[in-house]
């Protein structure tokens, strides 16, 4: 049986050969104001084409657009949401990166869609079918900084909403996947998923450069498979590959769909 | 007379615009590593003379022969290999360190610079390491089996630099950890990993620490086995001292007055109203006054101009309460 392979969210914008287009130089020249928001979207499109590129060259099934617009997992989409302003670093998970934290400072009013139109751009350049990825709510709300809500619950609730009719216009623009992106899960969790859902078994580690062997991560994923017979597997890494080299990250995306012809 | 509230800083200056310019003209090749070494031995010279003329009283060597404070290291090392650019936040890269074997000091890695530095001027001058557990911390491990097997031997690889500087003159020596404050559960771990990098080191030790979650960490904090540690207090309004309140200061600390990640100038006033707030809950002999953190990120000029005020308000506090240095 094939187990299909998909990333999450982020991919490191930088090219793997100098001289491409290239997001960093661009932000650069920009802010000594010899470049202009043209040549950034240039930049990032050409960008994407190249993430998009790399997976399916690699086999990827469900590819993803890579976020190169995004400056990280939560504010893109806070940025857009009424409701949300955006304020000091922070660091950001295990990583030794920062965000800049968006906080709640009145009601969170979805009013129109954030993402989708990256989204149709990317699915224009792509050979099959892209997965949109979101935060997911509970990620989004525990990134922030709560000033406005007096209780957890309606805070999450309004987060909730925002996020699922962002969820909607993807789904309006074409989306056929979304990921939310929440923490992450375990073996330990594997025996308590509901019946005929799909589980994705991250089983590259997107936090280091040691590249895995594909038939140790072969034997994970029929691990997983002998555990439970009612779900479907994809495999994926960790985490977002945002925060490795490039030259690595597309070596692990290797290694993640060599693994996956071993196992199926 | 109680003596106190003397004045330092955190160890990173600003790089002249010129300076950068020839790191970047020497990362091309289009200059020699000799003329970048004597570009960086003037810029230093340069900001010697400028804490001098600001007054303050313990001085630093400015780093501006670093450009990561992990990866300046990692590349005198044996054991480790720089990677491609990862992106840090916002359009910010660096080279990350991995380590593919054994990581060891195998020749100096400051102290020269610091004996360069010492010799221009009559203050003590600090040695600057980055601590065991961030070099860990924000390295990829490609070769130990643990965190803790790599914490350890960067631990014993610092240790002989802190040595090598206690031995050369160095009587203040900062071992800064950073990432300390992330992860909680690790505490035990950096407490070990800092303890033996300084173990047996005959000069006052430090420990600087930011960006963290005082909640969480606080006063556990306190084991971390130096004699200071050097927090960022200004850029959370003061927040710290209801915890110290709530929990007694022990150890001597370096007290931060100047947010780092902003241009505008602190007014003497504000910073005189810190110090005062930190000296109703501590000693003056146990104060250090300092910036957050390094001063790399602003200006030469917002550098000068908020050590400055600095200075100016601590030399105030210093004459209403009969603080001598």
């Amino acid at each position: 049986m094939k187990i299909e392979t998909t990333l999450s969210g982020s991919f490191p914008k930088l090219p793997l050969e100098p001289g491409a287009p290239n997001v960093r130089v661009i932000r650069n020249r920009m802010d000594q104001g010899k470049a202009t928001q043209e040549e950034l979207a240039d930049a990032t499109r050409e960008t994407t084409k190249r993430i998009l590129a790399l997976q399916e060259g690699a086999g990827v099934d469900i590819p993803v657009d890579g976020q190169v617009a995004w400056d990280d997992a939560q504010t893109y989409l806070a940025r857009g949401v009424p409701g949300f302003t955006i304020a000091g670093l922070i660091r950001y998970l295990d990583t030794n990166t920062y965000y800049r934290q968006p906080e709640i400072t009145g009601p969170v009013s979805w009013k129109h869609p954030v993402t989708a139109e990256d989204f149709k751009a990317a699915q224009s350049m792509a050979h099959r079918p892209l997965k949109a990825v979101l935060p997911g709510p509970y990620s989004l709300y525990r990134f922030s900084r709560d000033l406005h809500y007096k209780d957890v619950n309606e805070g999450l609730r309004a987060v909730g909403e925002a996020v699922s009719r962002e969820a909607k216009a993807l789904e309006d623009a074409g989306a056929l996947g979304l990921d939310l992106v929440e923490a992450p899960e375990s073996w330990d969790l594997i025996p308590e998923v509901p019946a005929g859902k799909t589980v994705a078994l991250g089983l590259v580690d997107a936090r280091n450069t040691k590249l895995e062997d594909p038939a140790r991560v072969a034997e994970g994923v029929r691990k997983a498979r002998s555990m439970r017979s009612d779900l479907s597997w994809q495999l994926c890494p960790t985490a977002s590959l945002e925060y490795l080299p490039v030259d690595r990250a597309a070596m692990k995306v290797a290694r993640l769909t060599e693994a996956a012809r071993l196992a199926s | 007379m109680p003596r106190g509230l003397w004045t330092t800083t955190v160890g990173s200056f600003p790089k002249p615009p010129h300076l950068e310019r020839a790191r970047n003209r020497f990362a091309r090749g289009e200059i020699s590593e000799a003329e970048l070494r004597q570009l960086e031995r003037e810029a230093t010279i340069e900001v010697i003379r400028s804490q001098e003329e600001i007054g303050l009283d313990i001085l630093v060597d400015g780093e501006l022969y670093r450009g990561d404070m992990t990866t300046y290291f990692a590349e005198l090392m044996d054991g480790f290999e720089i990677s491609n650019p990862v992106r840090s936040y916002g359009n910010r890269y660096y080279r990350k360190p991995v380590a593919t074997g054994r990581v060891r000091r195998t020749r100096p890695w400051t102290v020269d610079w610091w004996k360069f530095a010492q010799s221009q001027t009559k203050k003590p001058v600090k040695g600057m390491l980055t601590g065991p557990y961030t070099m860990m911390d924000w390295s990829f491990n490609e070769h130990y089996p643990s965190r803790e097997a790599l914490a350890m031997d960067l631990a014993e690889a610092i240790r002989e630099e802190a040595m090598a500087l206690a031995e050369a003159g160095a009587k203040f020596i900062q071992v800064d950890e950073p990432a300390i404050s992330v992860r909680p559960e690790e505490l035990k771990l950096a407490v070990k990993a800092l303890g033996r990098a300084v173990e047996g080191v005959k000069a006052k030790t430090i420990t600087h620490i930011c960006y963290g979650d005082f909640d969480v960490i606080y006063p556990a904090l306190l084991d971390l086995p130096v004699d200071m540690i050097d927090l960022e207090m200004a850029n959370s309004r003061y927040d710290l001292l209801d915890r110290f309140r709530q929990h007694r200061f022990t150890k001597e600390i370096g007290y931060g007055v100047l947010d780092v990640h902003s241009h505008r100038i602190e007014t003497k006033e504000e910073i005189k109203q810190g110090i005062l707030r930190g000296l109703e809950l501590l000693r003056p002999e146990q104060m250090y006054i300092d910036p957050d953190c390094g001063l790399k990120t602003r200006t030469v000029e917002e550098a000068k101009e908020k050590l400055a005020v600095m200075v100016a308000a601590v030399r105030e506090v210093r004459e209403e309460r009969g603080i001598t240095a």
